[in-house]
């Protein structure tokens, strides 16, 4: 078999390797290399060499991605973002008005030959820039820190960085970082060029040391003919207009404005009367940050707390423009405006009428900078003289650009109507002359308002006119009656409802099923919930007067008797409802009568709440399995056939007929097939996306709860941005408030007259809103660090001014340390380089917020110059708190007045048997150490009392007992007002005085403390009493313990005393001679001695060496002896041995 | 009753809302003035509910200022800083412990510390919701906004029931920042019924009757029905006899749907039947369904008012019908924090069949859309 298998075995195919055909195969099968990445190209370069290695790089490139990841916050930029403002802020004669005239021109192509205050510009489709420069003075630089988007930090570079640029850096800091870009100037001032180069380097890095490394720094290289080069120019403007921004906590959850126009619409009457009469002024400006709420404080920094007793939005002055598809700016759309500069262009509004013609020079301005004050009051005087002129113009320039609409129009329209018969009659009542064209002012600029609404009816629909509008009117009404049915069927069922049960059941019935009506019919629930609220623009006073008109209009229609009726009866209703209980059930109080579902036609309308009733169509399992088989059944032909949809049908067809589904019918119509497939192919594509990277195989890090964070964050900001979008304006605005980016005019009731007399454009007037509570004042207790740079430390008490939030205040703070107890302890002064807590007394502000303090906010050069760096400290708020809690520690010293044992009378600590009674069992210690307790006061000596201790003490300790001493803050609160003062003294604000300024202008010296001063110390050396001890312990005492009082001695004397006891001998000549004699005899015996021990020695050495030599010859005599012994002795061994 | 504004002092006229107004002050910082409190009554001033409240708020809060006028008709009121903390208060016994509860579970997120509360009175009362409503339906509420739970507790240690009380309860809460916005559109359907009768000082066969009696209405709707009955006795069962039930439907979204009937007060003389009882309560517990909305219809006032103190987001909520107490809460919310909801009547294809057969008019659903104000809790300590 094998053999015939081998035998039968054919040639094997053996595939071309070369020639055209091979050639062609390998062309079809070769991959195009092009198109591959690097990875699939080169799998083997990316295939883990090494599992360690890769784990390495796993974790590093996790390292970096966390590193960059922020909490996802949502997105609160507005669609129609309002301008960016970029300030220009550098110290005095660097250039800032040249480059905001020189960005101006680039941008606009218009020369600006005055820039006061904010200027604003449409600079793209989509940006418009406010510009304001910021003038050297601490004020104006805080508050510009506090709007700014972005600011350019102007810097002689031939002087270097100043003090003010510092300063600034650190205001931004601690206010919010804006983006900051350096701009050098006077760059020609440096001839050399090295030293030019240099210059740069070194302040480039300095630059990026306070702001971030890379930050940008712009180089105006010098100025020609009095500007800067059009190329660095234009390169600037590039970089403004391309910037993003980051969002800022504090902007991002409060609105702010930047007022670019301010006017005084006091009458002119009271003005004449009493200049110093407070006014009524009008601030306009784009809102900033968040909505705008209408019933909101706002502080106006330089000025204070205000409420606005008048919001309302206008056409915005200096509109984007129009989106049609263009790639730049027409040149009439570059738009400037800037009231203060008196540039741009015609503005109406409700308080005046504002002319400039665009760009033109030769609009001639008499006083433009001198007397703007006059002009403000001339506007105001002209619009009251050309009232009727103005209302036939408004209705023309309001509408150029939509619907024109001419006065003649305005006199149909129903509304206008009412107004003009308003105010005739009101002119008609008010013989004033000036009340009424106010009026008619208001009523003119309602009026367009009105119809700039009315044209955005058409267009978007109120939420709650779906079916009719002319319902609409009737409704408030509708409800009334309705109540009035419930309130008669109540009456009834009090009266009757005794004997008939079945009645009252019925009309309990009919009272729930009016409630449910009620709210069903009035298709305005809003107005039932917030009566008529006013809309928009449309002001209060002006809704009392529409609700006067429309009672007037009943009266004609009704007559007298049923008005008076239908406002009593609302009156009555109220009343009732002043004094009921609360109670927060849907039924209050009264227990309905509820409708008995169990009863079968009943159950059949709750059934579907239940899961097991009948589910809509897109949530039922069957239904969704079954047009699930029928699109599945089909997957090749997805748009071919339609068979299935008939199938579908059927099934509906079948479903009807059941007698159950009648309930479901009521049901959501059956998704189409079409909507299901829709549907899937979303979820495919879902799927696709998250699992399939087809160009990425690596290992990746799972990051679904950061994604799922951002995904959440982003749906919100969509959420917030479409939820109002198709709203009417007006209704937009009450629920939403005022958002950003809408020019609105804010009125102000009863400000100071100072605020217009001095108005000084160059200083920037910044309104910002203040959250629920920040308009109360409380205790704030920060976090706070003397600023390294400020040369001396701050004391407890001395007044500091804190720019917090919008605020700039004076207060008293007290300066503690945080114990390990959570206890505050008073400090003096602060400490250097560390923290310290701080408390003041001063407007509740939400934590975390940053703030910073100066000591004096004086533009004194004097005053600047012994300062050197003017901020004093910088910090956050930790905590608010209506009271404080900070203590200093206090000693009351006592002394002993008795001593027992261990007990012992105090006296001197107290003065009363109160306070002692007080500190009952408190810890008290004397100097020695020994610790006691209070134990009781005594009668005797006031203020003494019983005390134990651990161990006897002594008449002479001092006894302390360690407490705590609550010091208060000083409720001391003043904001500063420096929008207030005199125009040139706006820069020298002086709050209240440090006590050490005081005594150093009036001269006072203190007395010095007697007590504290130094004397000379002079101690006496202690003598103390010998150590007795009692006989009885003597006895107990082991003798080495026992006193040995007795010296050993003979004599009986201490040995040391028997020396000074001795008396000195002298000797008498012969004694003298005697002893002599002796020492003679002595030492001629003694030198016999010597010799005869000598010679001993001597003998003994001879005797020795004798002796040596006789056991020599002895061991010589033996050895020899011995060897005779041995020959002997081998010799009679030898025989014996021969003989064996 | 629209309120006047004095040098920014609202002030009202009428003992109504009073609980209302004070919690809306204390959460504003903004001082409030009641004038005219039952001024035309026989028995004119605050009762003792009230002032018991005002002592509430004063525990929880530092600096609390109250001035009462002789008559006790007018007060003023201007709020402090919530402090919370350890609170220990022994509620009146003309209200129930709800009506106090309310009140705390609306300020608690807002304190400085968690605040830990020990109230005591009746636990059951008719006027205001049970401990047990609180427990399962506000609760959960709560938690959308705060997200985490830690430490959201409420504990009922002993029942009390009207007139003598006697009931304990401890409510736990955490402290919040900020509250997140809630979307909340869908409501689902119910999936489960559960409930509890308690008996206080009666017969143990009480509350199995009123079981009985309620377990029969709602299996006619849904099998998964179930029970609990809690016989007190001795100290757990409060001073006075009754007995009562709650029930509440949970639907697969997370709603909680409650009602709940209790007995006749001991001394009133009216007798309750059980049977009765449990009834009533299942065919309100039925019409609470039917009203539907996302959320049960005694605490869409809670619900206004933590949408409305959220962060500076859209909050959107589709609720039943709006409850008078609710309509004039959101007067308040406008007046005290200048917040209006965009409220929307949501209709849907049934409204037209409905509308043919008269006999059931069906519960109309308000879409409650609101802008939160941003409201921060100041009061927390930051370290």
């Amino acid at each position: 078999m094998a053999d015939e298998s081998a035998f039968d075995k054919k040639k094997a195919h053996r595939a071309k390797h070369a020639g055209r055909k091979a050639e062609k195969k390998k062309k079809k099968h070769a991959v195009d290399q092009s198109n591959l990445s690097a990875r699939q190209r080169n799998s083997k370069a990316f295939a883990i060499q090494s599992a360690v290695r890769a784990e390495r790089k796993f974790r590093r490139r996790e390292d970096v991605i966390a590193k960059k990841q922020h909490i996802p916050q949502v997105d609160k930029t507005p669609v129609e973002s309002p301008p960016i403002v970029v300030a220009i802020v550098g110290p005095p004669r660097v250039g800032k008005t040249t480059l905001i005239n020189n960005l101006i021109k680039s941008f606009i192509k218009t020369n600006v030959t005055s820039t006061n205050g904010p200027i604003t510009i449409v600079t793209s489709k989509k940006r418009r820039l406010t510009l304001i420069e910021c003038n050297n003075d601490i004020n104006s630089m805080i508050d510009i820190a506090k709007c700014a988007d972005l600011v350019l930090l102007l810097c002689d570079a031939s002087f270097g960085f100043e003090m003010e640029i510092f300063e600034f850096l650190n205001i931004c800091q601690v206010h919010g970082m804006p983006k900051i870009m350096g701009v050098l100037t006077h760059l020609d001032m440096i001839k050399n060029a090295k030293t030019l180069k240099t210059t740069k380097k070194t302040l480039k890095h300095r630059f990026w040391t306070e702001v971030y490394p890379g930050a940008k720094l712009f180089y105006l290289s010098g100025i020609v003919h009095g500007e800067y080069l059009r190329n660095e120019i234009k390169n600037l403007a590039r970089f403004i207009s391309v910037m993003k921004f980051r969002p800022l906590s504090w902007r991002s959850t409060h609105a702010y404005l930047l007022a670019d126009r301010l006017e005084d619409i006091t009458s002119q009457e009271t003005i004449r009367k009493d200049p110093k009469v407070n006014r009524d002024v009008v601030l306009y400006g784009y809102v900033r940050g968040v909505p705008l709420m209408k019933e909101s404080m706002v502080h106006i920094a330089g000025v204070g707390d205000m409420k606005i007793s008048e919001l309302s939005y206008l056409p915005d002055p200096c509109p984007l423009p129009s989106s049609e598809k263009k790639r730049h700016l027409m040149e009439r759309e570059r738009q400037i405006y800037a009231p203060f500069s008196g540039v741009g262009g015609i503005v109406y509004d409700k308080d005046a009428v504002y002319i400039e013609l665009k760009g033109s020079h030769s609009h001639k301005h008499e006083d433009e900078e001198t007397n703007e004050k006059k002009a403000l009051l001339k506007n105001v005087v002209d619009t009251k003289e050309t009232v009727d002129e103005q209302m036939q113009e408004s209705g023309f320039k309001l509408f150029s650009g939509g619907a024109v609409i001419y006065p003649e129009m305005m006199k149909d329209d129903e509304y206008l109507q009412h107004n003009k018969i308003q105010t005739k009659s009101n002119s008609d009542d008010d013989s004033s002359d000036e009340s009424s064209s106010e009026r008619e002012e208001e009523s003119d600029n309602d009026s367009g308002i009105d119809q700039s609404e009315k044209d955005v009816f058409d267009k978007t629909k109120l939420p709650w006119e779906d079916n009719s509008g002319s319902e609409q009117d009737d409704d408030s009404d509708d409800s009334d009656t309705i109540n009035d049915n419930m309130k008669v069927s109540n009456e009834n069922f009090e009266n009757e409802g005794d004997f008939d049960t079945k009645w009252k059941e019925k009309l309990s019935e009919k009272a729930t099923d009016a409630y449910y009506e009620r709210q069903r019919t009035s298709k305005n629930i809003m107005k039932l919930v917030y009566g008529d609220f006013d809309i928009g623009n449309k002001t209060k006073q002006k809704q009392e007067q529409s609700d006067d008109n429309s009672d007037s209009d009943e009266e004609e229609i009704g007559g007298l008797f049923k008005k008076v009726t239908h406002t009593q009866k609302k009156k009555q209703k109220e009343k009732e409802k002043l004094d009921l209980d609360e109670c927060s059930f849907f039924y209050s109080l009264d227990k309905p009568n509820v409708r008995d579902w169990s009863s079968e036609n009943n159950k059949q309308y709750l059934m579907n709440c239940f899961v097991t009733g009948k589910r809509s169509a897109d949530e039922d399992a069957s239904e969704l399995l079954k047009l699930d088989d029928a699109s599945d059944g089909d997957d090749e032909d997805l748009y071919g056939d339609f068979e299935d949809l008939e199938t579908g049908e059927k099934h509906t067809a079948d479903e009807s007929k059941d007698p159950q589904v009648e309930i479901g019918t009521k049901r959501k119509a059956e998704p189409t097939k079409s909507e299901i497939l829709d549907k899937k192919l979303k979820l495919k594509a879902k799927f696709d996306a998250e699992y399939d990277n087809p160009d990425d195989h690596r290992i990746k890090g799972d990051h679904s709860y950061y994604e799922s964070l951002k995904a959440e964050a982003l749906k919100q900001s969509e959420l917030n941005k479409s939820v109002f979008e198709n709203l009417d304006n007006g209704l937009r605005i009450e629920v939403e408030g005022f958002r950003p980016g809408l020019y609105v005019r804010m009125l102000f009731k009863n400000m100071s007259s100072e605020f217009v007399t001095n108005f000084d454009s160059s200083y920037p007037i910044l309104i910002g809103a203040l959250n629920m509570a920040e308009q109360n004042i409380g205790f704030v207790s920060c976090k706070v660090k003397k600023h390294r740079w400020y040369k001396k430390i701050l004391k407890t008490n001395d007044p500091l001014i804190i720019s917090l939030g919008w605020r700039r205040f004076q207060t008293l703070p007290i300066y503690s340390k945080i114990e390990d107890d959570l206890k505050c302890r008073y400090l003096k002064y602060t400490p250097e380089h560390v923290t310290c807590n701080m408390h003041f007394y001063g407007p509740i502000t939400p934590q975390n917020t940053g703030f910073l303090a100066l000591q004096t906010v004086n533009n004194n050069p004097n005053e600047i110059k012994q300062l050197g760096f003017r901020i004093a400290a910088t910090g956050s708020v930790n905590e608010i708190n209506k009271s404080t809690q900070i203590v200093k520690k206090l000693k009351l010293v006592g002394t002993p007045l008795k001593i027992y044992k261990k007990t012992a009378f105090i006296k001197d600590m107290f003065t009363s048997t109160l306070e002692v009674a007080k500190f009952e069992g408190a810890r008290i210690k004397t100097v020695s150490g020994i610790r006691g307790q209070i134990k009781k006061a005594l009668n005797k000596p006031e203020g003494a009392f019983r005390a134990t201790f651990e161990d006897k003490i002594l008449m002479s300790d001092i006894i302390f007992c360690r407490t705590w001493f609550k010091v208060d803050v000083t409720k001391f609160y003043a904001p500063v007002v420096n929008l207030l003062l005199p125009v040139g003294e706006k820069n020298a604000w002086q709050g209240m005085k440090t006590k050490g300024q005081l005594k150093r202008e009036r001269n006072i010296q203190n007395e010095a403390n007697t007590d504290s001063m130094y004397t000379e110390v002079i101690r006496e050396a202690k003598v103390f009493k010998p150590l007795t001890i009692p006989k009885t312990l003597q006895k107990g005492l082991p003798y080495r313990f026992k006193p040995k009082l007795k010296t050993t001695t003979l004599s009986g004397n201490d040995p040391k005393n028997k020396m000074k006891e001795r008396i000195a001998v002298v000797k008498s000549p012969y004694e003298q001679k005697v002893t002599n004699v002796m020492k003679m005899l002595k030492t001629n015996y003694e030198k016999k001695k010597e010799v005869q021990k000598e010679a001993t020695a001597e003998r003994l050495k001879m005797h020795k060496k004798q002796q040596e030599e006789e056991e020599w010859r002895r061991i010589k005599r033996q050895k020899e002896l011995k060897k005779k012994i041995c020959r002997h002795l081998s010799k009679m061994g030898n025989k014996k041995k021969t003989q064996m | 009753m629209p309120a006047v504004l004095e040098n920014d002092v609202l002030v009202y006229k009428g003992s109504n809302f009073f609980r209302q107004r004070l919690l809306l002050s204390t959460l504003s910082g903004r001082a409030v003035k009641i004038e005219e409190i039952r001024s035309g009554h026989d028995d004119p001033g605050l009762r003792e509910y009230e002032v018991n409240l005002i002592r509430l708020l004063d525990k929880v809060t530092n600096g609390t200022r109250v001035e009462l006028s002789e008559t006790g008709t007018s007060v003023y009121f201007q709020p402090g800083i919530l402090i919370g903390g350890q609170v220990t208060h022994s509620c009146c016994t003309q209200r129930g412990v709800g009506y106090y509860l309310e009140i705390l579970l609306a300020l608690g997120p807002f304190c400085k510390e968690p605040l830990n509360a020990v109230l005591q009175g009746v636990t059951h009362s008719d006027h205001d919701v049970s401990v047990d409503k609180v427990k399962a339906a506000a609760l959960p509420i709560l938690l959308k906004f705060i997200l985490v739970d830690d430490g959201l507790e409420l504990k009922v240690v002993r029942r009390g029931a009207p007139p003598l009380g006697g009931g304990e309860i401890v409510f736990k809460c955490p402290v919040r920042r900020h509250l997140r916005p809630l979307q909340w559109t869908k409501w689902g359907l119910v999936k489960r019924i559960r409930g509890v009768v308690y008996a206080l000082r009666v017969s143990p066969t009480m509350a199995n009757r009123v079981v009985e009696s309620a377990k029969g209405v709602m299996l006619k709707f849904l099998p998964d029905v179930y029970i609990n009955t809690d016989q007190c006795r001795g100290s757990n069962a409060g001073k006075s006899p009754g007995f009562g039930i709650s029930l509440v439907a949970e639907t697969n979204e997370k709603t909680f749907y409650c009602a709940e009937a209790k007995s006749a007060e001991s001394g009133s003389g009216a007798i309750t039947s059980p049977e009765d009882l449990g009834r009533e309560c299942a065919l309100q517990l039925l019409d609470e369904i039917r009203r539907g909305g996302a959320i049960d219809s005694s605490l869409q006032w809670l619900l206004a008012l933590w949408m409305a103190l959220g962060q500076k987001d859209v909050s959107e909520c589709v609720v039943g019908p709006l409850s008078d107490y609710t309509i004039s809460f959101l007067q308040h919310l406008k007046e005290f924090f200048g917040v209006m909801f965009k409220l929307e009547v949501q209709r849907t294809d049934d409204d037209e069949d409905s509308s043919d057969d008269e006999q059931v008019s069906t519960a109309h659903k308000v879409k409650m859309t609101c802008v939160g104000i941003g409201y921060v809790n100041i009061s927390k300590r930051t370290l």
